[in-house]
C-alpha cells in the first residue's frame, strides 16, 4: 500500500505533517549532524525580532515532572543577522525545506517591520506570529491574552503579506477559542497551539525560585493533555487549519493531535531529549498508518470517534 | 597533543552505549565506564557527553558530563550524586544500555610551544582535566597540579594526576590531605615561584573566578571550564549561556572551556544540581 504522508496546511503543501516547534530547533544547523533536515514537513525557526534581543538572566531552565520550564526570553540576533546567517544557511543546505519564520515583537509595529523585511527574501514559505511567549515583559503573551491585541497584531501582519500567516496562541487564557476566532477574523491562515503554560519551580533547600525570572513556560509530556484538549476545541470551532503541539515525543502522540483535529504537528521539547525525535515521529506516524490501513495521513485529521 | 582552538571539533553523534562498570570511589562520588567506541575515539580533552538516563522516569532531560578519560573504546565519567539524574546514574549496572550524544563542546587547547602547564582542580573539577593531563605529559609538557577538595577521600583522580604530573600539591578543607584550606592558597604560591605558560582550571565557579584573577595578576593565560544547566547540549535551546566580553556564548558549543579573560563573572550563578 502506498502511503500519502502529504498534508495541505492552508495554501502550504507539506510532504508530511511534522514540523519543528519554534525555539527548540534553532534554525536547523545545530541538528544537521543528526537528521536529514529535508525530511521535515517544514522548519519553524527560532523567534526573530527586529533588533537583537539579549534574553533573560540565568538560570533559564528548570526540570519538572515529565517536562521543563524555560525562560529564555526570545534571545535572538535580530532579523538582519537571521537573514544573513540562518536563512542563507538553510537556502544552501536545505533548499527544498519549507521555512516558516517565527516572528516576535514588542509592539504590533515591530511584528509588522520584521515581516516587511522578510518579504524581500524569497526563501520564506510562511510566517508564524508569536503572540504567546510568556517570558517577555512587553509583547508576546500580552497580545495573545486579549482578543483585541491578538487581532491587532494579526491584522498588522496580514496587510503586509500574501504568504501564509499562522498565529501561535497561548494556553494561558480563559477561553482559547475566542482568541482563535479573533485571529481568524483578522485574517490568519492558520493557528498553532499550544505555546508553553506559565509555571514556576522552587528549590525548598534554598527557598529560591529555580528560574532567575521566577516564572517560565512549561513544556514537554506534562502539558500534552491540555494541548490536546485545546487543539480539539479550536479545530472544532475554526475553518482555518490548526498546527498542534505540546509534549509530542512519539509518532503515536502526533497521531493523537491529528485525531483531535490538527492538520499538522510540531515537535518541540522532544528535540532536546533526542535530537532525532522529529525523524522518529515521522516514522512513527507512517507505522501507525500502515498498521491501521490509512492511505492518506490527511484522513486522520479530526477523525476522532466521539460517540 | 591537544587541539588548537581553531581546529574544527569532531562531529557529535547519537550513540548507543553499554555500561562496563560503575563504582563508588568516595562518598557520593562514582566512576561510570561506558563502552562507547565512536565517542571514545573522537573525544578531545575537555569535551563532554550528554547522557540519557531518563527513559521510563518522570524527568526527561539528558545530563551533561565531562569525559574524564577515554581509551580502548571506553569512556570514563566521574559523577557526584546531587539530584535525580545523578542518582539514576549511580544505580546503573553492568551491561545496561543507554544512549549518549557526543562528543560535544569545545575542549582545552594548548598553545604552540607549551612547556609548563599548571592544572588547578576543585572537587569534581578534577574530572574534565584528566585526559588533558595525560596528553600533555605524553607530549613532554611539564605538568604541575594543584588539587582541592573537602576531604582526602574526595580528592578524586588523585592517582591519575600523581602518575603523570611532575608535582601535585594538595589542599583539603579539613586538612586530611595536604594543607588545610582552599586550593587558592597553594596556587598563589605556585604562581609566585613558578614559570607557567598556561593554566587550566575547573571546579566551583567561585574558585575558578578567584584563580582566574590570580592568573591575570601573574600574566599567565588561563582557561576555565564552566558548568551550566542545559537542555539540548547542541546549541539550540540557549539555556546554558555564559556572559563574555564578546556577548552571550553557549557553554555547550562555544564552551564549556573558555579563556578566563573573556568571561564576565557573575557571582549570582547557582551551581546546577542534576
Amino acid at each position: 500500500m502506498n502511503l500519502d504522508m502529504s498534508v495541505r496546511f492552508g495554501s502550504l503543501e507539506l510532504k508530511n505533517p511534522v514540523v519543528t516547534a519554534s525555539g527548540t530547533f534553532a534554525s536547523g544547523r545545530e541538528f544537521a549532524d543528526f537528521v536529514d533536515l529535508q525530511r521535515l514537513g517544514a522548519i519553524v525557526t527560532k523567534g526573530v525580532s527586529l533588533e537583537p534581543w539579549a534574553g533573560n538572566a540565568s538560570p533559564r531552565i528548570a526540570e519538572t515532572a515529565s517536562g521543563m520550564l524555560n525562560s529564555i526570553g526570545l534571545q535572538n540576533p535580530g532579523v538582519e543577522a537571521f537573514i544573513a546567517k540562518d536563512l542563507a544557511w538553510l537556502s544552501e543546505h536545505a533548499p527544498r525545506l519549507p521555512v516558516i519564520v517565527n516572528v516576535s515583537g514588542h509592539s504590533a509595529n515591530e511584528y509588522a517591520s520584521v515581516i516587511e523585511r522578510l518579504e524581500r527574501e524569497s526563501s520564506v514559505a510562511a510566517y508564524e506570529v508569536n503572540i504567546s511567549c510568556p517570558n517577555v515583559d512587553a509583547g508576546g503573551m500580552v497580545f495573545g491574552t486579549s482578543c483585541l491585541g491578538a487581532a491587532e497584531v494579526t491584522a498588522a501582519c496580514r496587510k503586509l503579506t500574501t504568504r501564509p500567516l499562522i498565529v501561535k496562541l497561548t494556553p494561558n487564557v480563559t477561553d482559547i477559542v475566542e482568541i482563535a476566532r479573533s485571529v481568524e477574523a483578522a485574517g490568519a491562515d492558520g493557528v498553532s497551539l499550544i505555546n508553553t503554560l506559565l509555571g514556576m519551580s522552587i528549590d525548598a533547600a534554598t527557598r529560591r525560585p529555580r528560574l532567575a525570572r521566577v516564572v517560565g513556560g512549561l513544556s514537554g509530556p506534562a502539558i500534552k493533555p491540555v494541548a490536546l484538549r485545546m487543539v480539539w476545541q479550536v479545530s472544532s470551532a475554526l475553518e482555518i487549519p490548526v498546527l498542534g503541539m505540546g509534549g509530542i515525543m512519539t509518532g503515536e502522540d502526533a497521531v493523537e493531535f491529528l485525531l483531535a483535529g490538527a492538520t499538522a504537528v510540531a515537535v518541540g521539547t522532544a528535540s532536546f531529549v533526542d535530537p532525532t525525535a522529529t525523524m522518529r515521529v515521522i516514522d512513527g506516524i507512517a507505522e501507525y498508518c500502515h498498521a491501521n490501513n490509512i492511505e492518506r495521513v490527511s484522513d486522520l485529521s479530526g477523525a476522532l470517534i466521539e460517540s | 597533543m591537544c587541539e588548537q582552538a581553531d581546529t574544527p571539533a569532531s562531529r557529535p553523534a547519537l550513540e548507543r552505549v553499554r555500561v562496563l562498570g560503575n563504582e563508588r570511589i568516595a562518598p557520593g562520588v562514582g566512576i561510570l565506564t561506558l563502552h562507547a567506541p565512536r565517542c571514545a575515539s573522537e573525544v578531545r580533552p575537555g569535551q563532554f557527553v550528554h547522557l540519557r538516563v531518563a527513559e521510563g522516569r518522570d524527568f526527561i532531560l539528558r545530563r551533561p558530563f565531562s569525559v574524564h578519560r577515554a581509551q580502548d573504546g571506553a569512556l570514563e565519567i566521574l559523577y557526584q550524586v546531587l539530584g535525580s539524574g545523578t542518582r539514576a546514574i549511580s544505580l546503573l549496572e553492568r551491561e545496561q544500555v543507554l544512549d549518549l550524544v557526543g562528543p560535544l563542546g569545545r575542549g582545552w587547547s594548548a598553545p604552540a610551544g607549551l612547556a609548563h602547564a599548571l592544572i588547578v582542580t576543585g572537587g569534581l573539577g578534577a574530572a574534565p582535566l584528566g585526559m588533558l593531563a595525560e596528553e600533555l605529559a605524553a607530549a613532554g609538557v611539564a605538568v604541575t597540579v594543584a588539587m582541592g577538595a573537602p576531604t582526602q577521600e574526595r580528592l578524586v583522580a588523585r592517582g591519575l594526576y600523581e602518575a603523570v604530573a611532575r608535582r601535585v600539591v594538595l589542599a583539603t578543607d579539613d586538612g586530611s590531605a595536604g594543607e588545610r584550606g582552599f586550593v587558592t592558597a597553594p596556587v598563589q604560591r605556585l604562581l609566585a615561584e613558578g614559570s607557567f605558560d598556561q593554566m587550566y582550571v575547573c571546579g566551583p565557579e567561585v574558585m575558578q573566578r578567584l584563580v582566574a584573577g590570580m592568573a591575570k595578576e601573574a600574566s599567565v593565560p588561563c582557561q576555565v571550564s564552566l558548568e551550566r544547566l542545559m537542555a539540548c547540549g547542541i546549541g539550540a535551546c540557549l539555556s546554558c549561556v555564559v556572559s563574555t566580553r564578546d556577548g552571550l556564548k553557549r557553554a555547550c558549543v562555544e564552551g564549556p572551556v573558555f579563556n578566563a579573560e573573556d568571561v564576565l563573572w557573575d557571582s549570582s550563578e547557582v551551581p546546577p544540581k542534576h
